[in-house]
């Protein structure tokens, strides 16, 4: 007992003393907080948009004017001629051109169906793509208020055909709320496996691991007082960006918070064991870069965070079954927004445990005392 | 019984053999010196010997424990001070020293008496981090780290290599010191006059053991005449000594040139001058001098070819 309390103490006199470790450690979760959500928001700001108008009417007036009201569009006005807005459009003046038919008024209030063309600059798909939301959403917005208005049912009807595209678009409003946690994620690996491989390779570069080798401490002695600091760093890195999600962003979580600590816990377990199996394998501290890194790359790729899963094709989503990223991602997102509660996760906790074990154990075999 | 007794231990890194059917024993008590050029196999003799590496064949036992079997148990009586410091550098003189007294489970105080004299040198440096100690330092720290449950038998792989020569002497004092206190100490040099210190050596040269005696023995059997000159010209002496037809050993040793003969010495010193005089080599004074272990090392070696 005495030898891993020393062991505890010795990491940490040693990462309180390693002013680039500490400052890694406080200052990467809050850089990370404050600058990712905003680069990887899918929201568009302002749009810019230009109409051309054959119906000249009054509900084709009104339309425009829901367009000008809009916070996300910025209306350049109504132009005569599509050779003109390709002008505009070459020259970045518009991103939007809706076009509306002749008879607009005339087909809406007959009811037998009419089509607003909307032109997109499609050199940024995701703009286009998410513009093109904007757009439908304004008008279906429209159809819905003369709908009230007149009661002319089939028009509400179409108006429900845009619902889906409503929701999208607030699923679009709260994309930080997606990628935030998803933060808290990458926080949770990086500790675990980054900074775990890292020390342990840099014992066998300056050659401690030797002179503790030729002591009487026993394998798992070692590894359980590496293990157990790292295991409460990554704990307190974690609960240090649950509080920043709140301060910074307000989300606060909404499952139970024991269960999420336990998950995680469970989580930075299997990392730890992954850090420690990287830097039993590799000989410096070079080759244990080169090797998380990759790991890293792929698990965050294939997690679901930037990407949905459901996109992927089968093969990648039974790789999926092997990271353990995913899992975690997959519990923090029900845990955080959706609420979920321990009976919930109960699958997710089990094969985060079974991975665990298992790489603990590899890490454990395949860590050396000596050439026996 | 024998401290260390190993009987035919091999040891084979690919295609090198760096141990060839090693066998000697350390008594109890004793400075053990293990002396060789870099490469030789000490290291590796080391390390098989501290547990860190298990050998190809062979069989050895420290302090009555097998060195396969046992391995546990010969750590925790066994102070090892590796070839290249491996202590903490970010942790200070005092934490290193806490840190590795706690693997032993024993503490500072407890084996004071025997850390004693390193101790009191170390104390005014016990805040600083060791990565900052000079080299001296640095070493003495480890010493103490190897000494701090009280071994009774310590490895030391060269441990004065990089070492000014003042704090060379101050660390052969102590190690002594800590014989006198009933430690038997195994220490590697390349430094042959640091063998003259040792109880008994061995002389070691690619994985063979060439011979183990005491340095005085070693000196006395030095079988050939060693003559030295000072000379300007050691590379046109090598040259053309291989026309010199007496039987006779010769080697640059600094600014002078060593040449053994083996023949009756009163008619071989005046052949060589007369030979250096017909090739017109300038040439200071030759004078007969005793053997230091360096040469007796090298006589070993020719005679091993």
């Amino acid at each position: 007992m005495r030898v891993i309390l020393m062991l505890i103490k010795k990491e940490f006199l040693q990462v309180f003393r390693s002013p680039l470790l500490l400052s890694i450690l406080i200052v990467a979760p809050m850089v990370q907080f404050i600058l990712f959500p905003f680069t990887a928001d899918y929201e568009i700001k302002v749009l810019d948009i230009a109409f051309i108008d054959n119906d000249n009417s009054t509900l084709s007036h009104n339309l425009i004017n829901e367009f000008s009201a809009s916070k996300h569009f910025r209306s350049k006005g109504i132009i005569d001629s599509k050779s003109y807005a390709d002008k505009l459009m070459k020259a970045d003046k518009i991103d939007f051109l809706v076009e509306i038919p002749l008879d607009f008024e005339k087909h809406l209030i007959c009811q037998d169906g009419t089509t607003i063309a909307i032109t997109a600059n499609a050199i940024n798909t995701v703009k286009a793509g998410i513009g093109c939301g904007y757009v439908q959403t304004v008008i279906g917005d429209y159809l819905k208020e003369i709908s009230e208005n007149t009661g002319l049912t089939t028009l509400s009807n179409t108006a429900q055909l845009f619902t889906t595209n409503i929701y999208w678009y607030n699923e679009q409003m709260n994309y930080r709320n997606l990628i935030v946690p998803g933060i808290l994620v990458i926080l949770v690996t990086l500790i675990g496996a980054y900074v775990t491989a890292l020390n342990l390779v840099r014992e066998k570069e300056i050659g401690t691991i030797e002179q503790i080798n030729v002591t009487p401490i026993k394998k798992w002695q070692f590894l359980l007082g590496k293990m157990i600091p790292f295991w409460i760093l990554g704990m307190a890195e974690f609960i240090l960006g649950l509080i920043l999600m709140k301060i910074i962003f307000g989300i606060n979580v909404q499952g139970s918070i024991p269960a999420l600590l336990c998950i995680t816990a469970i989580y930075l377990l299997v990392m730890l064991g992954l850090g420690f199996f990287i830097s039993a394998v590799s000989e410096n501290q070079l080759q244990a870069m080169f090797i998380v890194f990759f790991l890293f790359i792929v698990f965050v790729l294939l997690s679901g965070l930037f990407t949905p899963t459901e996109g992927m094709p089968e093969w990648a989503e039974k790789i999926n079954y092997l990271n353990p990223m995913s899992f975690y991602m997959e519990v923090i997102k029900k845990m955080v927004l959706k609420g979920c509660q321990w009976a919930d996760l109960k699958y997710q906790t089990i094969v985060l445990s079974v991975m665990a074990v298992i790489l603990n154990s590899a890490a454990m075999l395949s860590y050396k005392d000596s050439s026996k | 019984m024998s401290e260390i007794d190993i009987q035919h231990i091999n040891k084979r890194f690919g295609k090198v053999e760096a141990l060839k059917d090693i066998n000697l024993t350390v008594e109890a008590g004793e400075v053990f010196g293990l002396v060789g050029p870099d490469g030789a196999g000490k290291s590796t003799l080391f390390n098989i010997l501290t547990t860190l590496l298990l050998p190809d064949s062979g069989s050895a036992t420290i302090l009555g424990m097998d060195i396969i079997n046992d391995y546990l148990q010969i750590r925790r009586s066994i102070g090892y001070l590796p070839g290249v410091f491996s202590l903490y550098p970010d942790l200070s003189v005092q934490e290193n020293l806490d840190f590795f007294a706690a693997m032993y489970k024993s503490s500072i105080r407890d084996n004071m008496n025997i850390i004693k004299p390193i101790w009191d040198q170390l104390l005014p440096f016990k805040d600083r981090p060791a990565g900052k100690l000079s080299g001296g330092m640095k070493q003495k720290l480890a010493l103490c780290c190897a000494l701090i449950h009280k071994p009774s038998l310590l490895f030391l792989d060269e441990p004065t290599t990089g070492v000014d020569p003042v704090s060379r002497r101050e660390f052969w004092d102590i190690l002594k010191d800590i014989q006198h206190k009933g430690v038997t100490v195994v220490v590697s040099t390349p430094y042959m006059d640091e063998a003259t210190r040792c109880d008994r050596i061995a002389l070691i040269q690619n994985g063979n053991i060439i011979e183990i005696n005491t340095p005085n023995n070693i000196i006395a059997n030095f079988k050939g005449h060693l003559c030295t000159m000072p000379t300007s010209d050691i590379f046109g002496l090598m040259k053309i000594m291989d026309r010199f037809e007496l039987k006779c050993n010769y080697y640059p040793y600094g600014e002078h040139f060593h040449i053994v003969f083996y023949d009756d010495i009163k008619k071989a010193l005046p052949a060589f001058e007369q030979f250096l005089e017909k090739n017109g080599r300038v040439h200071g004074e030759i004078s007969s001098i005793q053997p230091n272990i360096e040469d007796c090392f090298i006589e070993l070696i020719q005679m091993k070819l």
